[in-house]
């Protein structure tokens, strides 16, 4: 399997947008050519060969090296392949995604995997704020695959998000969850203050809760099958990334009762 | 009619003829393995034949917990039909009847195949609106809150239009007891063969028939020639010495597992048939001209 690798020259001054380049796009492009791509819009917007020295093959895998917070939209719309980050990136990371798999040894801005219909983004650091949520102008957050960060989420996590599953060994901050549609959030530290405003339907899974919105009513321990059938696909699809198997029981809140609330948050401590 | 010999046990030279049909596999699963074998036993029930059933029904094999979705102990049921519209209503009504009502039960795709149909279309409406659903990665699950807790079942199951319905084995002989004892163990053997099931009571059927019948609007009749009390009276397909007739009909996902199913089963006759008093093998058919499969004995011999 061949790799190509950017390896950053310097840190960029203005914010750039690295769509361009995920395995499909730069699939027989020489070298020379791939130096010649002008990365995002503007008078001003930067070639590849301004930023990044290339190196290697196009192949199934990308490798990036160096890191900056000013690295926007890495990953976006990837839909097959493997793109390896150094350090950390910016925002709109893996947004649009379909399929292939992220890995960014770094932490992520905000909007990580916004819109994202399949593969997995795998985030060792931390995550900024509306991880799978909506921009304007977007109906929905997350829609597909699967995003796992070892660190913290920012605030509003799944904002909008229809499906799909986020993973955190970390907590999620405020608001997780919020106007969520469907999907799952599972963290194995705890949701921050108030998780699930104008939750309608989708699962929230974690040890504690800060503080709980008055409107999610305690539907006390349960035992339901999805926990197994949840517990089961982690392992089988994320492996050593999956988080620990749930527990046979949970506690479950129902809501968000401002709304439908067919929500709920499992608390498995 | 040529017919050969095998350990005493005399193989007709013909063929069984079979049908092509539209089959799907469901995994039933429960806290226990015998509340999956109870509901996947009361789901599969009255589906011997098509023509009367609506479905042909039967159990493929027990699965270990870690062979389901859920990480319970499981049954794959199997079913066959005409069509795989015609497999609809029997879905519906059996999952809704005896799944959805089974304690602690889930119901699951038990078939990959590329063409599906809805299995929770219907029993998730038992929801009431308190339905949800989970979709992780290409599945999705439907969580139907229920009096002892969630009936999970899954949102499409595969269905197939290469499966094989009608496959089968005449075994005759001359002592009623042991004849049963001899064809009971070739269902045992058929048993251990995935993708095949043996929908008739106990996997065996006693009133094989032919197509027509002397009365307006019976399409079936008693198969009079296999008939040992007629042997005098019709042209029989019976020997002098035949008392009884029993007949093992097989349906499967494949014709491959039919024709697997009925080697398995006559080997098992072939091996302990004689001493048991089972003197001959046949098939049943109808010229050749009907089916589309035809499993020539003699090819299938061990």
């Amino acid at each position: 399997m061949s790799t190509l690798s950017f390896t950053l020259l310097s840190a960029p001054k203005q914010a750039v947008n690295l769509s361009a380049l995920i395995p499909s796009k730069l699939a027989g492009l020489s070298n020379g050519a791939i130096e010649q791509i002008v990365l995002g819009d503007g008078a001003h917007a930067p070639r590849v060969g301004d930023l990044f020295t290339v190196s290697g093959t196009p192949g199934d895998e990308i490798a990036i090296s160096g890191a900056s917070p000013l690295l926007d939209y890495v990953g976006a719309g990837l839909d097959a392949g493997t793109i390896t980050v150094e350090g950390n990136v910016g925002n709109h990371a893996g947004r649009g995604m379909k399929g292939g798999k992220i890995v960014i040894a770094g932490d992520a801005g905000s909007y990580l995997a916004s819109t994202a219909t399949g593969g997995l983004v795998h985030v060792k650091g931390s995550a900024g704020d509306f991880l799978g949520g909506t921009r304007p102008g977007d109906r929905f957050g997350l829609l597909g695959g699967t995003v796992v960060v070892e660190g913290n989420i920012g605030q509003r996590a799944g904002e909008r998000m229809r499906r799909g599953m986020v993973v955190t060994r970390g907590k999620f901050g405020p608001a997780a969850g919020s106007r969520m549609v469907g999907g799952t959030l599972w963290t194995e530290a705890g949701f921050g203050p108030r998780p699930g405003p104008l939750l309608r339907r989708g699962t929230l899974i974690g040890p504690s809760v800060d503080e709980l919105l008055p409107t999610f009513a305690d539907c006390g321990r349960i035992d339901p099958v999805i926990l197994r059938i949840l517990s089961r696909y982690v392992a089988e699809t994320l492996g050593a990334l999956a988080p620990k198997a749930l527990p046979p029981m949970v506690r479950k809140l129902a809501g968000d009762r401002a709304t439908i609330g067919k929500g709920e948050i499992l608390l498995t401590a | 009619m040529s017919a050969m010999t095998r350990n005493g046990v005399t193989i007709d030279d013909t063929f069984a003829e079979a049908f092509g049909m539209s089959g799907l596999g469901l995994v039933i699963t429960a806290d226990t393995p015998k509340w999956a074998m109870i509901s996947a036993q009361v789901m599969t029930g009255f589906g011997t034949s098509v023509i009367g059933c609506g479905a042909e029904c039967g159990i493929d094999r027990e699965l270990s917990p870690s062979e389901t979705p859920d990480g319970r102990p499981g049954v794959r049921v199997l079913m066959f039909g005409f069509s795989p519209d015609a497999l609809v209503p029997q879905l519906l009504n059996r999952v809704g009847q005896c799944v959805l009502t089974s304690p602690g039960s889930a119901c699951y795709n038990g078939l990959e195949s590329k063409t599906k149909m809805g299995l929770a279309s219907g029993p998730r409406f038992f929801g009431d609106g308190w339905q949800t659903a989970k979709k992780l990665g290409k599945r999705r699950f439907w969580r139907v809150p229920v009096m002892d807790g969630e009936f999970v079942i899954e949102d499409k199951c595969g269905v197939t239009t290469e499966a094989v319905g009608g496959g089968n084995l005449l075994i005759l002989g001359r002592d009623r007891a042991g004849l049963l004892e001899a064809t009971e163990a070739a269902v045992a053997a058929i048993a251990k063969v995935d993708d095949v099931i043996t929908p008739f009571p106990g996997g065996i059927v006693r009133s094989g028939s032919k197509v027509g019948s002397k009365y307006k609007g019976a399409i079936a009749s008693t198969n009079d020639a296999f008939c040992p009390t007629l042997k005098g009276a019709v042209k029989t397909e019976c020997s002098p010495d035949t008392i009884a007739v029993l007949e093992i009909v097989i349906d499967g996902l494949t014709s491959k597992s039919v024709a697997d199913a009925m080697r398995a089963g006559l080997k098992t006759i072939i091996e302990i048939g004689a001493a048991k008093g089972v003197t001959r093998v046949s098939a049943g058919n109808y010229g050749g001209k009907l089916g589309q499969h035809h499993y020539h004995l003699k090819d299938l011999l061990p």
